[in-house]
């Protein structure tokens, strides 16, 4: 459903995506690990179309993104790591905008947007501005924004940060319904438990390249450990533990 | 234990110093622009002053009487503006600044604090009018061959009258935010003070100045005087100012005034610190609070919009603009000063009667046309720069909902040019088809001039609106920033280039199309050919600039990084 082939990103002299290839099928939910500075997010822009590759090719439900945008986009569920909204619209104003962007409108919208709102637990502030809401509550408005046109394939970055414990079990099971669905998922992360609880393949990456990838027991297969958290220290170099004085 | 209060602005300092540092595309153009155009202004308010004083040297103590009594103005307007930009610097000082929330959890004593905020405050309300007064008080003080004592006398009179309506906006600010939350507290602010220059700029009209030119009004000057003289009590620090620096003026030190200023700011300043230690931490804490914003709903928008023949997409985006804008009182509220003042200019053309004003045959009155033609041009590019340029970066950091989504960049700019054109064009044909109306323009003018200022407003909308897409700056705090930024004055430059030059192709085929009229000669076919060659090359400029703005435009955007 989300197929990377050979990204290449380059800022100046810098590469910061290095020939990365990723493939996630329907119905999976594929992490994509690495430290910070190691490429995610460039990664992940780019497979949003908000970054212009250097070369490769990003392809979504079949559609390719340099060729066709609009249809690849259209197939794709974005979810960015800061929720930045437009604070001056009421929460059901920016779903209603978001479904017009979409080509979305009328009472089969609207009542998708009221189940999306009550799932999220956002009802009763469905009328007031986006400004008066919380980090959480917005990111939780990013996600009723995301599933509304019903994508076929979902790019989150980073979805547990802003959100408390309840929220965070409520994104879990909401991924793990639409993975029984047949959306694909490509989940970036840095929170290991949940990569190791949820995803169906990982794929790290360091220094713009991918250096592992597989399903979370042919990771841990591969050294002694019994937890990823070890594994991905060992991989991307990591593990040195430096003592300061505190 | 942290250090004196200074220390708290070294921030400021600090990032000045590296911005200064690191040189961005378009610095030097607009340090050379607003530095013209500082100087300039300064230049001219000097020689206004200069000259001024020097014409009243000649009438002995009707000229003293004079400069006491604008001296006396000139105090009292800086007193209600330092005062009301006190009041809105204090908003953001005290209460909206990013580095707040860094400072107060610190171990700063609440002193250095505030003396740190009062600073800033007084520093950003205050430089504006010690800009504006410097050269109007060198020019008085030497067009009178002031002493010495007068500059010293100018340098202790300012920096206290100053800190006084700094002080009295900084207590009005710690007593309203109390009230009020911080942000909705700025926004009637902003919309008091427009409402306010609105009130101002309509009063001044309708006290028709013109009036004082006529021989027959002479009974009404001295009238006019004692009408000015009303407002000016001794019980004001600007009368305490202007008293101080009148005596300057004759080599006197009135210590009387001074002392009263000097008592009077540091008072204030006491005052406010108090207030600040019992007031600040409560308003602080309540403006933190989130709460449900009150805002106006705009049911009737949306079924509206549905009436135009427009696709889904698009619709959502104008509705979505629409309703950013009318909801952001920021983004509006100069609309209101925008009105009056259109409002004031087709006035004067109401009023004025040309047939008694000298020289203003039939040939001028069609020329002024022109000069109609340019203003409203004018108009317009000041009006697209501030409220067009901006239209991209506004997305501000949302524009990933709008970059991720099935609507492609060229549809999005599109989007963005229509809701910017009809409002203008609407605005600019108002001007000038009522205002050549009024001036009595020869029916082939008034056409021409309605066409002209139609292909004007599409290629300054295009060029404002390509422009705005090739320069974003997403992370601009309001509007005004993005217009002054590097793209929002590269902007306005070439519009001024583009207005003169479609006024250089206008100009000559309506002047002689109407020296041909007046005189009741046919047109030549070559002079036919001519003027027809020359519309339609400003035609062809004006839809070139618009297409080739655009086209740049969606290219920058599809290149975004």
């Amino acid at each position: 459903m989300i197929a990377v082939e050979s990204l290449v990103k380059t800022f100046g002299s810098f590469r910061a995506v290095d020939g990365v290839s990723l493939e996630v099928a329907a119905g999976e939910i594929h992490g994509f690990l690495g430290p910070n500075g190691a490429g995610k997010t460039t990664t992940i822009r780019m497979i949003a179309g908000l970054l212009k590759p250097t070369s490769g090719r990003v392809t979504i439900a079949g559609r390719d993104l340099a060729r066709e945008p609009e249809a690849a986009k259209r197939a794709l569920g974005f979810i960015p790591d800061r929720p930045y909204l437009y604070e001056k619209l009421t929460a059901a104003e920016f779903l209603r905008f978001h479904g017009g962007l979409y080509g979305l409108e009328g009472a089969p919208v609207e009542e998708r947007a009221r189940e999306l709102l009550a799932l999220f637990e956002l009802s009763s502030w469905a009328n007031e501005l986006v400004e008066s809401f919380s980090h959480g509550m917005k990111q939780r408005l990013v996600m009723c924004s995301a599933f509304l046109h019903r994508p076929q394939a979902v790019l989150v970055d980073e979805p547990m940060v802003g959100l408390d414990p309840r929220g965070a079990r409520l994104i879990k099971d909401v991924f793990r319904q639409m993975s029984r669905k047949g959306v694909a998922i490509l989940m970036s992360t840095h929170t290991l438990e949940v990569a190791e609880e949820m995803c169906d393949r990982i794929a790290i990456i360091q220094g713009g390249r991918i250096v592992a990838r597989g399903t979370v027991p042919e990771l841990l297969a591969g050294g002694k450990d019994d937890k990823l958290t070890a594994v991905f220290l060992k991989i991307t170099g990591g593990s040195a533990f430096q003592e300061i004085e505190l | 234990m942290t250090a004196a209060f200074p220390f708290l602005l070294q921030p400021l300092f600090w990032s000045a110093r590296n911005r200064a540092r690191r040189r961005e595309r378009g610095d030097a153009l607009r340090a050379a622009l607003f530095g013209g155009i500082a100087l300039l202004v300064a230049a001219a308010l000097f020689a206004v002053a200069l000259w001024l004083t020097w014409q009243l040297l000649d009438y002995e103590e009707l000229g003293d009487y004079l400069i006491r009594l604008g001296l006396g103005w000139l105090f009292l307007t800086f007193l209600s503006f330092v005062a009301f930009s006190a009041l809105v610097s204090a908003l953001t000082t005290f209460f909206l600044s990013e580095d707040l929330r860094l400072l107060l959890p610190a171990p700063v004593p609440g002193a250095r604090l505030f003396y740190s905020r009062f600073a800033r405050t007084l520093a950003q309300s205050g430089w504006m009018v010690v800009a504006f007064l410097l050269p109007v008080l060198l020019g008085l003080g030497l067009a009178r061959c002031a002493p010495a004592l007068y500059y010293l006398t100018a340098l202790l009179s300012v920096v206290p009258f100053v800190v006084i309506p700094t002080a009295v906006g900084t207590l009005v600010t710690l007593g309203l935010v109390s009230v009020f939350p911080a942000r909705r507290a700025r926004d009637l602010l902003m919309l008091m003070g427009l409402l306010f220059a609105v009130a101002l700029v309509m009063l001044v009209r309708f006290l028709r100045p013109e009036r004082l030119l006529a021989v027959q009004s002479l009974p009404d000057v001295t009238a006019f005087f004692a009408t000015l003289q009303s407002p000016i009590t001794p019980l004001l620090p600007s009368f305490w100012a202007g008293e101080s620096l009148f005596r300057g003026l004759r080599g006197e030190l009135d210590l009387l005034h001074l002392g009263a200023l000097w008592t009077t700011a540091g008072a204030l300043t006491v005052l406010t610190r108090a207030a600040y230690g019992r007031q600040h931490f409560t308003a602080w804490s309540k403006a933190q609070e989130a709460r449900k914003a009150r805002f106006t709903r705009l049911r009737a928008l949306e079924p509206s919009l549905r009436l135009l023949p427009l696709g889904l997409a698009r619709r959502a985006l104008l509705v979505k603009d629409l309703k950013v804008f009318l909801r952001d009182t920021t983004q509006w509220s100069q609309l209101l000063l925008l009105v009056a003042l259109a409002f004031v200019y087709v006035y004067n053309f109401f009023v004025l009667d040309l047939d008694k004003i000298p020289y203003m045959g039939r040939q001028m009155k069609n020329g002024f046309a022109f000069f109609n033609l340019l203003m409203a041009g004018f108009v317009t590019a000041a009006v697209a720069v501030r409220f067009v340029f901006p239209a991209v970066s506004a997305e501000g950091a949302a524009f990933w909902i709008v970059r991720t989504s099935p609507v492609s960049l060229s549809s999005f700019l599109w989007s963005k040019f229509w809701t910017g054109l009809v409002p203008i064009l609407v605005l600019a044909e108002a001007l000038t088809i009522a205002s050549n109306h009024l001036l009595g323009a020869l029916p082939f003018l008034k056409l021409l001039c309605a066409a002209a200022i139609a292909f004007m407003c599409l290629a300054l909308v295009g060029l404002a609106c390509g422009m705005g897409a090739e320069h974003p700056r997403f992370n601009a705090e309001n509007p005004t920033q993005i217009a002054g930024s590097y793209g929002g004055v590269a902007f306005m430059v070439l519009a001024v280039l583009y207005l003169l030059t479609m006024l250089a192709l206008l100009l000559w085929p309506a002047l002689t199309y109407v020296g041909h009229a007046f005189s009741g000669l046919r047109l030549p076919p070559r002079t036919q050919l001519l003027i027809a060659a020359s519309l339609g090359g400003a035609a062809v400029l004006s839809l070139s600039i618009f297409l080739v703005a655009m086209r740049r435009g969606v290219r920058a955007l599809e290149a975004l990084g």
